[in-house]
C-alpha cells in the first residue's frame, strides 16, 4: 500500500490553478509578439526570457498549459467512452464475436500509436485543438478496452447482472448501473495515465510539426520552436517549457501509480 | 549400509560440479545472459520435434499461417480505407500547383491515370493485386516507387531499432536482477522512482536534452544524420547511432525493466529457490542459472509487447536527430499528403509487429504447452 502522493497532487493542483487563472497574473499578452525583444535570456523584465517570436515565455507557458491540459482531458474522455463501450460489448458478446473484437484491438495495437496519430491527423487536414484531441482519443482506447473486457467477463455471470438481464435491462442500463461502478476502480489508473500519454502525444505531434501550428500556444508547439533555438544556445526555450511538461507528466504518472497499487487487480498482466 | 556412502559421494560430486560451474559464472556474469538466450532455441527445437506428430504439427503451422494472412489482410484493408477517405488532394500532392492551371479534361485524365475515379472496393482489389506483386504504387512526393524510396532508408531504421532493442533487453535484465536482489531496500526504491520519472518524459525531449549536452555544449557527438556528409564508414555510422539509441533507451528502458523486475521477483519467491539455497548456491548463482532461464518465455513476451512502443519511439527520435529512416519518411509524407508512402510505412510496421507477435507465440507455446490452453480460454 502506497502513501498518498501529496507532493504530486500539490504540484499538479498548482499547475492546474496557474493555467486556469493565468489571466490574473501574467504580465504580458501571450499572443503579443514583440519584434524588438526576440530570444532574450531570462531577466527581471522577462522572468523566463522570450522566445524566437518575441513572446514572453512566462506568460506563454501558463497560457499554453491550458491547451495541453484540455487536449489531454478531452482525448482521455473520448478514449474512455470508446474503450468502455467497446470493452463491454466484447465482454458481453458470444465467444466468437468477442474473439474477433479482441483480434481487432490486437491488430490496432500492432501499429505504433504515434504513427496512427500522424496518419489520421494528416488525413484530417488542418490541425486544431479539437481535431488533435479526437485523433489522439481515437487511437488510444485499445489497452483500456482490453482491461474493461476482462473485468466484464468476470462480472457478466454474477447474480445482479443476470437478474438485471432477465428483467429486460438494456445494454446501457446494465453498463451504467451495474458494470461501470464495479470496474471503474480497476480502470481508473489507466484513465489517469492516459491523460499523461495524451499530453505527451500532443507535445510530440506538435513538435514534429504535424500538430498545432506555432500560433496556437501549447507546450508542444512551444517546444517545436526550441530545437532550432537550442542550437544557437538559447537553452531556456527548451528547458523551461520542457520542465513544466515533465513535472506535469511525472505528477500524473505518480497519481496513476498510486491508484494502481491501491487495487492490485492488475497483477494478472 | 552400503548405499549411504555412494549417495553422499554423488551429492558431493554434484555439489563440486555446481561449484565449478559457479566459478566460471562469476567470471562472466553478463555473458551468461547470452548463454541463456542461446540455450532457448536449442531447447525448444528438441521439445518441438520429439513430442508432437507431424500431422498435428502441420495443422498447427497452417493455422498459424492462416492467422498471419488474415491479420495482414485486415490490416491492409483498414489502412487502405483510412487513406482513401482522406479529403486531402492526392492530385495536388502529385502535380503541385499545376493542378490549378489544369482544365477539367486534364484533371479527369489525371484522376483516371492515378485510379482515383473507381469505387473504393475496385481500388482496393486493384491495389491489392499490385501489392502482392511487390508494387505498392508511386510516392506522390518523390515521384518514385514507394518500395524504392523505402529501400534506400529502411536499413538505417533497422540498425537503430536493433541497437536499442539489444541494449534495452540486456540493460533491462541486468536492472531487473539488480532490483530484485535489493528488493524493498533503497537502491531498488530509488531505481523504481527514477525509472517511473524517466519513463514519463517524452522521447523527443530526451533527445533534445542529449543534443544540448553532448553536441551543443561539449561537441562530442554528431547531432544529426545517419552518416557524415560525403558518407563515412561503419564506424561513422556507429558514432551517429549513439545519441538516438541513448534517447530511446533512456525513455523506454523502464517499461521493460519494470515488467521483468516484477516477473523475476515472483520467480524468486518460488520454492525451488529455497532448494538452491539449501544446496549452497549463492543468490547470484540461483538467479543467473535458474531463475533467468525460467522467466525467459515471459521476458520474450514482454519484449514483443514492447516492440510497437519501440518502433514508435524510434520514429520520433529519428525526427529529432534528422536521422534518415522510416519515421522521418513517414512524418515528411504526412506533411505532403503522400498517402501511398504513409500507408506502406503503417503496413510495414504493423506487419513486423504481427509477425514478431506470432513468432513469439509459437516459441512460447512450444516451450510451455500449457499456455496454449490458457490462451484459448482467455480469448
Amino acid at each position: 500500500m502506497k502513501k498518498l502522493p501529496c507532493i504530486s497532487i500539490l504540484l499538479l493542483t498548482g499547475i492546474l490553478a496557474g493555467c486556469l487563472l493565468a489571466d490574473l497574473f501574467i504580465p504580458y499578452d501571450p499572443t503579443y509578439m514583440s519584434l524588438t525583444e526576440i530570444s532574450q535570456a531570462p531577466s527581471s523584465v522577462h522572468l523566463f526570457g522570450t522566445d524566437t517570436l518575441g513572446r514572453d515565455l512566462f506568460s506563454v507557458i501558463w497560457y499554453g498549459g491550458r491547451i495541453s491540459l484540455i487536449i489531454g482531458l478531452l482525448a482521455t474522455l473520448i478514449t474512455t467512452v470508446i474503450a468502455v463501450i467497446y470493452g463491454t460489448i466484447s465482454g458481453l458478446a458470444s465467444e466468437r464475436i468477442d474473439n474477433l473484437m479482441m483480434r481487432f484491438t490486437e491488430m490496432l495495437l500492432s501499429i505504433p500509436g504515434i504513427l496512427l496519430v500522424i496518419f489520421l491527423q494528416a488525413i484530417w487536414g488542418e490541425a486544431s485543438v479539437w481535431s488533435i484531441a479526437v485523433v489522439i482519443g481515437l487511437t488510444g482506447w485499445m489497452a483500456i478496452a482490453k482491461m474493461v473486457r476482462s473485468e466484464v467477463r468476470q462480472l457478466r455471470s454474477s447474480g445482479f447482472v443476470l437478474a438485471a438481464r432477465t428483467m429486460g435491462g438494456g445494454f446501457f442500463y446494465i453498463l451504467w448501473t451495474h458494470l461501470l461502478p464495479n470496474f471503474m476502480s480497476a480502470i481508473m489508473f489507466m484513465i489517469v495515465t492516459n491523460i499523461g500519454s495524451a499530453i505527451t502525444m500532443e507535445a510530440t505531434l506538435s513538435f514534429l510539426g504535424a500538430g498545432l501550428p506555432a500560433d496556437i500556444i501549447s507546450w508542444g508547439s512551444l517546444l517545436s520552436l526550441s530545437q532550432r533555438a537550442m542550437l544557437t544556445g538559447c537553452w531556456w526555450m527548451l528547458i523551461i517549457p520542457g520542465l513544466f511538461l515533465i513535472v506535469t507528466l511525472i505528477c500524473i504518472t505518480e497519481i496513476g501509480e498510486y491508484l494502481r497499487t491501491r487495487n492490485r487487480r492488475d497483477r494478472l498482466m | 549400509m552400503q548405499e549411504a556412502p555412494t549417495e553422499t559421494t554423488k551429492v558431493s560430486t554434484s555439489l563440486r560440479e555446481l561449484q565449478e560451474i559457479s566459478f566460471s559464472e562469476r567470471a562472466a556474469e553478463g555473458a551468461l545472459i547470452f548463454v541463456v538466450i542461446f540455450l532457448l532455441p536449442g531447447r525448444s527445437k528438441e521439445h518441438f520435434m520429439s513430442g508432437i506428430n507431424p500431422k498435428v504439427l502441420t495443422i498447427y503451422l497452417v493455422k498459424k499461417a492462416g492467422q498471419l494472412i488474415l491479420s495482414l489482410f485486415v490490416l491492409s484493408l483498414m489502412v487502405f480505407f483510412i487513406a482513401r477517405i482522406a479529403p486531402g488532394d492526392p492530385l495536388r500532392a502529385y502535380y503541385g500547383e499545376a493542378v490549378e492551371r489544369m482544365s477539367q479534361v486534364q484533371l479527369e485524365a489525371a484522376e483516371e491515370r492515378l485510379g482515383l475515379n473507381d469505387s473504393l472496393i475496385t481500388q482496393y482489389v486493384h491495389w491489392g493485386q499490385q501489392a502482392l506483386q511487390g508494387d505498392f504504387g508511386i510516392s506522390y512526393q518523390y515521384k518514385q516507387p514507394v518500395t524504392q524510396v523505402i529501400g534506400q532508408v529502411w536499413s538505417n531504421t533497422a540498425s537503430l531499432v536493433a541497437a536499442s532493442f539489444a541494449a534495452i533487453f540486456l540493460l533491462g535484465l541486468l536492472l531487473a536482477v539488480f532490483c530484485v536482489r535489493h528488493e524493498g531496500k533503497w537502491p531498488d526504491r530509488l531505481i523504481c522512482r527514477l525509472g517511473v520519472a524517466a519513463n514519463s518524459i517524452p522521447e523527443f525531449f530526451v533527445g533534445l536534452i542529449l543534443i544540448l549536452i553532448f553536441s551543443v555544449s561539449f561537441n562530442l557527438l554528431p547531432q544529426s544524420g545517419a552518416n557524415s556528409l560525403g558518407g563515412g564508414g561503419f564506424g561513422d555510422h556507429l558514432l551517429h547511432l549513439i545519441l538516438p539509441t541513448a534517447a530511446i533507451v533512456i525513455s523506454h528502458l523502464w517499461y521493460c525493466a519494470y515488467l521483468m523486475r516484477n516477473r523475476l521477483s515472483d520467480e524468486v519467491a518460488k520454492e525451488y529457490v529455497l532448494l538452491c539455497k539449501v544446496k549452497g548456491l549463492t543468490e547470484r548463482q540461483t538467479i543467473y542459472k535458474h531463475c533467468l532461464k525460467n522467466i525467459m518465455p515471459s521476458v520474450m513476451n514482454i519484449m514483443v509487447i514492447f516492440l510497437p512502443h519501440l518502433l514508435g519511439g524510434a520514429y520520433v527520435v529519428e525526427m529529432v536527430f534528422a536521422y534518415p529512416g522510416l519515421g522521418k519518411l513517414g512524418v515528411d509524407s504526412a506533411q505532403y499528403h503522400d498517402y501511398n508512402m504513409l500507408m506502406v510505412i503503417c503496413l510495414l510496421t504493423g506487419a513486423i509487429v504481427i509477425v514478431a507477435n506470432l513468432a513469439a507465440q509459437v516459441i512460447h507455446e512450444t516451450l510451455d504447452p500449457q499456455s496454449r490452453e490458457e490462451r484459448g480460454q482467455m480469448l
